[in-house]
């Protein structure tokens, strides 16, 4: 059973994976925020395509474009409205927020649209596969693959040769001596929502080609991988949160081999007591990092 | 203790109690059935919310697994109340081993509370080491974990399919005697030492450390009792609807509970109260205007989700302007004001500049 | 340059700052010592604009620091070495001293004052591409304070530098210190070590329990101070 597609079929979910749970945790990383309307961003990308391909003759290129942006607005605009008024109060004044925020999302969408699923025309490329080696791999897979490596390419470029990537790395580790350099907070806080946004946006576009529908609640499941994913790597280490996207995949994708066919159904099941295994045993996460947040016990 | 400072003491459940009463007594005397309803389901509410604010008011830690909780008190108490017949009839693939048990309606009830509390105390014991971020985390990754088990669950739960044919027990004077008892519940273990302990480990964790105070131990102990609450009021709630699937207990009911601690305040047992009844009041008539204009027609799709987004812009506005909820972390009470507790300033200003 | 008056200054509940006046005038050497508690930190953060003092004033240059953000008050030209250092651990030596220079807009600028920073501490050049977070403790102190330098400050704020060092690299820092002094550099410096501070500012104020106990030349205070006592934290003796 574990054959090319089938590493292929895991790699490019762990690549998915991975620029889903980098996409929560540079906010994290930051403001020590775990933003519960991250998975409605993916919603949004995923209505934003819904709408452009059903109601416009616009290529599916400049679709995808358009659905990372609507992402990585509504990821800025949320933050500008409804986080800053709450940054000074507290952490726990934020969490609730973002959960609030997702929310008003997701029945907002219930309200303007539609509560029933609205299929989503995808472009023939997503349908169909090529030979490689003697085994059929989907080329949706492979774009998946391409288009995170070339994220991420992009994104380490931008944190490693830039000032403004130098200082989203150095407001991660220390916010409050970023400030005191002169860096900008709100420059700093909008950017790192926007490219969460941005994730959250490419991200959508292979989900969502996967079940070629969006339903208000599609944010739900990626949000509990991205949360997963992140747990498992180290709460605000941006290589930890690949590492953890990849780890989740493998797992899940193990599982989904070796489960008997009547425990499948729970594979979220196992692979949350797995988490808490590893919990037991490194609370911090798999990757040792300076600022993984307090242990308790 | 003496007697007034023993009636000191209890001030503010007597206070909160009688109002409950006085509200139970009027929907009666009214017998409106529809109030009566919202009434039995608002007190219901107010169960749940009091067990999250067990839990969230005195470990400062957010719970999102608290309805889930609520699910499987609500399954397991109707596995035993309901005869065997009836449960064939609902599910007929249930489980053999599950079909001869049989128990009264307040047997059941614990046994769904116990549940609970069994489950919750070994999931969460590994989860209670972490870090705050961590832990909130989890405790979602629960809920989702529990919706998944209920809705693929078949031979137990009847999967995504309704569970019907359950007997209705929760009359109005059930489900507020139970509210009672939750108030004084919830209040005693907040100025019990556990409930102590925990708000200093909280404020403080080094400090509380130091006089040895086990925080891990007192979270999960509170952990554990907030879900047994949340399994009884899940009994209550199956017993009172009488049909139901694992839908129930998901997102939307979580964020309507939440929301209910955080308006109303979630430093104090008098927030949980005021909450509930300021939301239920509010719900009620957002979701009369959504009935209108449903009927109206104005919308082809239908009217849905008005409810929940104006519930999530006054949750955001509460945030915004009074982080501490409407009481603010103090008590209802007849005597001179209590100061107001350090929580609720520490909830206000603990942003550096 | 700076002047301070009647600061008050909470955490919480506990007062921190009492009523707090400090002035600096530009090219000063000023020192604020005292023991764990006095306050000297707050006062720092409070300038800093990292605490916001409930009452009193703050003013640099004449331009009110009180209710201004820490970018802001950077700008300006404060620049803040905390206690502890802050260097940041996951980035290169090279990138926390680009940071440094976040407010400097002149390009020509950035490599001037890095060959400057490499001339005063040579160490960091050798560890130009290593992460923060591997440097002893001496060569994160230097890194923190050629970070700071990299804006050209007009104040410059140094919470007990000489912390946790060994005594021969205690030496260096108090040295450099002194010859930042030269260079014209306006200083406020926070410290414990009450003797070697006194060898090299011009003046300096006592703090205990968040008040102003003392203050004068460094001069004055040799003759006047009780050293021990104001390691025990002691009100002085009134001298005739």
């Amino acid at each position: 059973m574990i054959n090319l597609e089938f590493i292929v079929n895991m790699l490019s979910l762990g690549s998915l994976y991975a620029m889903l749970a980098l996409g929560l945790v540079i906010v994290y990383g930051i403001l020590r925020l775990v933003n519960f309307a991250y998975g409605e961003l993916i919603m949004v990308g995923g209505y934003t395509m819904y709408l452009l391909a059903g109601f416009t003759p616009l290529p599916w290129f400049v679709i995808a474009i358009v659905a990372v942006l609507a992402a990585m607005f509504t990821s800025f605009f949320t933050e500008l409205v409804a986080f800053r008024p709450v940054r000074e109060k507290s952490l726990t004044a934020m969490l609730i927020t973002s959960f609030a925020v997702s929310t008003l999302l997701q029945n907002g969408a219930l309200l303007i649209i539609s509560p029933r699923a609205r299929a989503v025309t995808l472009p023939q490329l997503f349908q169909t596969s090529v030979m490689i080696a003697d085994t059929s791999v989907p080329w949706r897979n492979i774009l998946t693959i391409v288009t995170s490596v070339l994220t991420l390419a992009l994104l380490s470029l931008l944190l490693r040769r830039t000032v403004l990537g130098i200082a989203l790395r150095a407001a991660a580790d220390n916010f409050t001596m970023t400030r005191m350099l002169g860096v900008p907070a709100n420059t700093i806080i909008s950017t790192a929502f926007a490219i969460s946004g941005i994730m959250a946006g490419i991200v959508s576009i292979f989900f969502i080609s996967r079940s070629a529908s969006v339903t208000p609640t599609i944010g739900a499941p990626p949000l509990l991988v991205a949360f997963v994913a992140t747990v498992i790597g180290g709460m605000s280490s941006l290589t930890g949160a690949v590492v953890g996207g990849f780890v989740y995949a493998i797992i899940i994708s193990l599982l989904g081999v070796f489960l008997p066919p009547g425990l499948l159904e729970f594979r979220e099941a196992f692979m949350f007591a797995i988490v808490i295994i590893i919990l037991l045993f490194r609370p911090e996460g798999l990757i040792r990092s300076k600022n993984t947040g307090e242990r308790v016990g | 203790m003496n007697l007034p400072a023993r009636l000191k003491l209890f001030n503010t459940p007597l206070i909160l109690v009688a109002g409950i009463l006085v509200i139970a007594l009027l929907t009666q005397l009214f017998g409106i059935s529809l109030l009566t309803r919202i009434v039995t389901v608002m007190f219901i509410s107010l169960i749940l919310v009091l067990g999250l604010q067990l839990y969230m008011g005195n470990s400062g830690i957010l719970n999102f697994a608290h309805i889930g909780f609520m699910g499987i008190g609500a399954y397991t108490s109707v596995l035993f109340s309901m005869t065997s017949k009836a449960k064939l009839l609902t599910n007929s693939d249930l489980y053999p081993f599950l079909v001869p048990l049989h128990l009264s309606f307040l047997p059941s009830l614990l046994i769904g509370g116990l549940m609970a509390a069994f489950l919750a105390a070994v999931t969460s014991y590994p989860l209670m080491r972490l870090s705050d971020a961590a832990a909130v985390i989890t405790t979602f990754a629960l809920l989702v974990i529990i919706h998944v088990v209920l809705l693929h669950g078949d031979r137990i739960t009847n999967g995504p399919r309704t569970l019907f044919g359950v007997d209705f027990y929760t009359t109005l004077w059930t489900s507020t005697v139970f509210a009672v008892i939750t108030i004084f519940a919830v209040y005693l273990f907040k100025e019990s030492r556990i409930g102590l302990r925990l708000r200093a480990s909280r404020d403080d964790r080094y400090a509380a450390a130091s006089i040895g105070i086990n925080m891990v131990l007192m979270r999960w102990l509170a952990f554990v009792v907030s879900a047994f609450i949340a399994g009884v009021g899940g009994g209550l709630w199956a017993h009172f609807i009488t049909s139901f699937t694992p839908y129930s207990f998901y997102l939307t009911e979580t964020f309507v509970i939440l929301a209910m601690l955080v308006i109303g305040g979630p430093y104090s047992v008098s927030g949980a109260v005021v909450g509930t009844l300021v939301v239920t009041a509010a719900r009620e008539v957002l979701r009369a205007i959504e009935n209108y204009v449903n009927i109206l027609n104005v919308f082809p799709e239908g009217f849905f989700g008005f409810t929940e987004v104006v519930l999530a812009i006054v949750l955001i506005l509460i945030l915004v302007y009074r982080p501490a909820g409407i009481m603010g972390g103090r008590e209802l009470t007849w005597l001179r004001e209590r100061p107001k507790t350090r929580e609720s300033e520490a909830f206000k200003n603990s942003g550096k500049a | 340059m700076l002047e301070l008056q009647e600061v008050h200054a909470r955490y919480g509940t506990i007062t921190a700052l009492r009523g707090i006046s400090i002035q600096v005038s530009r090219g000063e050497l000023v020192a604020l010592l005292g023991v764990n508690g006095a306050g000297k930190s707050t006062t720092l953060g409070c300038i800093a604009g990292v605490l916001r003092p409930w009452q009193g004033s703050i003013t640099f240059e004449g331009v009110p620091l009180v209710g201004k953000s820490p970018e802001q008050i950077a700008r300006l030209g404060v620049s803040l070495v905390p206690e502890g250092r802050d260097i940041f651990p996951s980035l290169t030596v090279e990138e926390n001293l680009r940071l440094g220079s976040f407010i400097q807009k002149e390009k020509s600028a950035y490599k001037r004052n890095l060959d400057e920073a490499f001339d005063l501490f040579p160490v960091l050049k050798q560890r130009l591409q290593q992460a923060g977070g591997t440097l002893s403790g001496g060569e994160q102190q230097q890194l923190a304070i050629a970070r700071a330098l990299m804006s050209n400050p007009r104040l410059l704020m140094l919470d007990e530098p000489s912390l946790g060092l060994a005594p021969v690299l205690v030496d260096q820092i108090f040295e450099l210190i002194a010859r930042l002094h030269q260079r014209g550099v306006t200083i406020l410096l926070v410290e414990q070590n009450v003797e070697r501070s006194l060898e090299i500012v011009d003046r300096a104020y006592l703090m205990n329990t968040g008040l102003i106990e003392s203050q004068g030349t460094a001069q004055q205070l040799r003759t006047q101070a009780d050293i021990a006592s104001v390691y025990m934290g002691i009100k002085q003796q009134d001298k005739k």
